[in-house]
């Protein structure tokens, strides 16, 4: 009778019946079993230097492979130092698995080393959390997990696995490796709702579609596609949701960046959200005119009327919506609006848009931008991290890439130090992409020592610095707050990020004159090694985002 | 209306507001910022200066400011500024009549600004 461990059910589970390949994660004593079974099941390990790393990538694989991301830690620091990974994976609905390890339950309560209750630590993070208790088990939990991570709204999950069930051999008979069912259960509304929306749609003369990460994590490119070109809408696609269509189609805004954005909602008549929450960057939906009709589509019923009751709501999978709802919609031609939105928009981003075709010195971070986007192009996906650095990235950088560009921190979490793990993570999901990773120097700090995990791993992500030696949004944020005279903790001055990737064995370059950009960029790329350019630029440039979040802090 | 004289009724009410309206001085706070309205030719603006809850004003289209509300002519700026509505901003400026330089966000936060004195 073959004989299994319980930790090597682990590694037979992930590759055999979800298909896992790569796990993020850093060894540790009471996880070994499981480290071993990954030898025995062929799957790659992407071993960090910080367990908060292993959760953002496991995260970013979810969104950059399509796959759930699964990330393993030990026990006690190494689950702590995950926390932010998951917090944030939960606030962005990404379908992440942490499997992590616990103290002996032989031991609880008598002093164990790294004992805590994980747990309850955990609880309001995830969407569902357990701790496994018994060795022929650990299959049927595993499915669990899985299920739980994927299904309906997606969201990380939390599963305990102790020494004494890891440890332990037992016949492979006994523990059952349940099947997984890969059928996609979705979910529409009834044709009458269907018919509602479509007649407020229908009836639109300057309509505006808006797509989130819900549109990103249906897959729905097809049947967004077809609802775009027969209602006529513009539309803008905003963080998973980005590049579910390119960024330069016809009926794309980006053009107009983040104004376009807010113009578009202001003067709309109808505003279709798809998988898109009203939260504070829409001032919690009260940047809506009380006038304008809403139509939202969510997969979470209590979505549908958050922060803005719904002239029509459609519950259901973002792909399945749409493709009920296109037959009843009407072809329309908005022209005309499509063309007042742009010119207005460009009228109040014109500095912004010249800035990007002048030289500039010091460097302008939209000028930065705008090079590496001339030099790169859009078949590449961009990954941006910072505060004023994700503005510019955002409105500067296109892709034709599905999640070509995102702001990681541009979450609800406004988690910073996501990007390099993001980066490495859609390197590692798309190797045949150029992947660039523009960082703000403050975020930089956070996860920087991954450069020796891609400088192990041979995972070739070219970074660049927008260096304006200082917390950016925070120091102009409160140069408005408390007054240029009273700054308090928002210096970092310059520092030769270039040289500490160099040292781990990466490619480095300080960059100081714009018509220096391109060629570091070049010399980077053929390096083939990851690589850092750190970029001086301008200390006194704010973005348009500061204010904003200035003014979303401030009480009556 | 002149647009000075509009300009300039506009500045005596966002004076005396920053003395007597709670709401305009919660609003801005100690922000430091100057936002210019002129007309494209030069010939005719003012500047708005907010220094840590004081505001001032300038005639004259000539100053430095950290954005600009830029008309194509005073008689689209006049009738614009005085409906005082975002719709009417918003068509202006997709017919080519107005446009900003420098950050449109504080051009934003300046029109919220008037909003609450209107």
């Amino acid at each position: 009778m073959k004989q299994i461990l319980g930790g090597h059910l682990v590694g037979k589970y992930l590759r055999e019946i979800e298909k896992v390949d790569t796990v993020f994660c850093i060894s540790g004593g009471h996880i070994e079993s499981i480290l071993d079974s990954f030898t025995e099941y062929k799957i790659r390990t992407i071993d960090v230097r910080h367990e908060q790393a292993a959760a953002m990538m496991a995260h970013a694989w979810s969104v950059y492979a399509g796959t759930p991301g699964v990330c393993l830690v030990t026990a006690g620091p190494g689950f702590t130092n995950a926390v932010t990974g998951i917090a944030n994976a939960y606030l962005d609905n990404a379908p992440l698995v942490v499997l992590c390890g616990k103290h002996p339950l032989r031991d609880d309560l008598k002093g164990a080393l790294q004992e805590m209750n994980q747990i309850e630590v955990v609880k309001s993070i995830t969407k569902w959390s357990a701790i496994c208790y018994e060795t022929k088990r650990i299959p049927e939990y595993l499915n669990m997990a899985f299920r739980h991570a994927v299904e309906g709204r997606p969201g990380p999950v939390f599963l305990e696995l102790p020494p004494d069930i890891l440890n332990r051999k037992i016949p492979l008979e006994d523990a059952p490796i349940p099947k997984r069912n890969n059928k996609k259960y979705t979910s529409h509304p009834d044709d009458e709702e269907l018919k509602k929306a479509a007649k407020v749609i229908n009836k639109a003369k300057k309509p505006i579609f808006l797509g989130g990460s819900g549109v990103g994590l249906s897959c729905c490119d097809s049947s967004l596609s077809q609802f775009i070109d027969r209602s006529g809408m513009p539309f803008i696609l905003m963080n998973y949701g980005r590049g579910e269509l390119p960024d330069n189609h016809p009926m794309s805004l980006w053009d107009c960046g983040n104004v376009g954005v807010q113009l578009g909602i202001t003067q709309a008549d109808v505003i279709v959200a798809v998988g898109f929450r009203f939260n504070w960057l829409l001032q919690s939906g009260a940047i809506i005119p009380p006038g304008t009709k809403v139509v939202r589509i969510d997969i979470d019923p209590h979505e549908i009327d958050r922060n803005r009751v719904a002239d029509v709501g459609l519950v259901g999978d973002a792909s399945s919506v749409l493709t009920h709802l296109t037959p009843f919609i009407k072809r329309k031609d908005h022209k005309t609006w499509i063309e007042n939105l742009r010119n207005a928009s460009y009228a109040f981003i014109g500095s912004e848009l010249e800035a990007r075709e002048v030289p500039s010195n010091p460097i302008h971070p939209i000028r930065l931008v705008a090079q590496i986007q001339k030099y790169v192009g859009d078949d590449a996906v961009y990954v941006i991290d910072g505060g004023d650095t994700q503005y510019f990235g955002l409105v500067g950088f296109t892709s034709k890439e599905k999640a070509g560009v995102m702001a990681t921190a541009a979450g609800l979490l406004g988690c910073l130090g996501t990007g390099i793990p993001f980066a490495m993570a859609a390197k590692l999901a798309r190797p045949h992409k150029k992947v660039v990773l523009l960082h703000g120097d403050g975020s930089f700090g956070f996860n920087s020592m991954e450069f020796d995990t891609m400088v192990r791993h041979n995972i070739p992500v070219v970074c660049v610095v927008n260096n304006d030696q200082a917390w950016g949004m925070i120091k102009h944020s409160q140069e408005l707050s408390i007054g240029a005279d009273r700054l308090q903790c928002c210096e970092l001055g310059i520092r030769p990020y270039d040289k500490m990737v160099e040292g781990l064995g990466g490619y480095g370059e300080f960059v100081t004159k714009d018509e220096d950009i391109i060629p570091a960029l070049k010399r980077a790329f053929e390096s083939g090694k990851p690589a850092c350019i750190n970029v001086l630029t301008d200390p006194t440039v704010t973005s348009p985002a500061t204010p904003l979040f200035y003014q979303s802090l401030k009480m009556e | 209306m002149s647009l000075s004289l509009l300009l300039f009724i506009l500045s005596l009410k966002l004076k005396a507001a920053s003395k007597t309206n709670k709401k305009f001085k919660n609003y801005i706070g100690t922000i430091e910022l100057k936002i210019l309205i002129k007309t494209a030719n030069n010939e005719r603006g003012r500047l708005f200066v907010f220094t840590k809850g004081k505001v001032s004003s300038m005639k004259g289209a000539n100053h430095v400011s950290d954005a600009a509300l830029v008309w194509s002519d005073p008689v689209t700026a006049v009738r614009v500024m005085l409906k005082g509505t975002d719709e009417a901003s918003f068509k202006a400026a997709a017919k080519g009549k107005l446009k900003v330089e420098g950050m449109a966000y504080y051009v934003q936060w300046f029109n919220d600004a008037v909003k609450i004195i209107m």
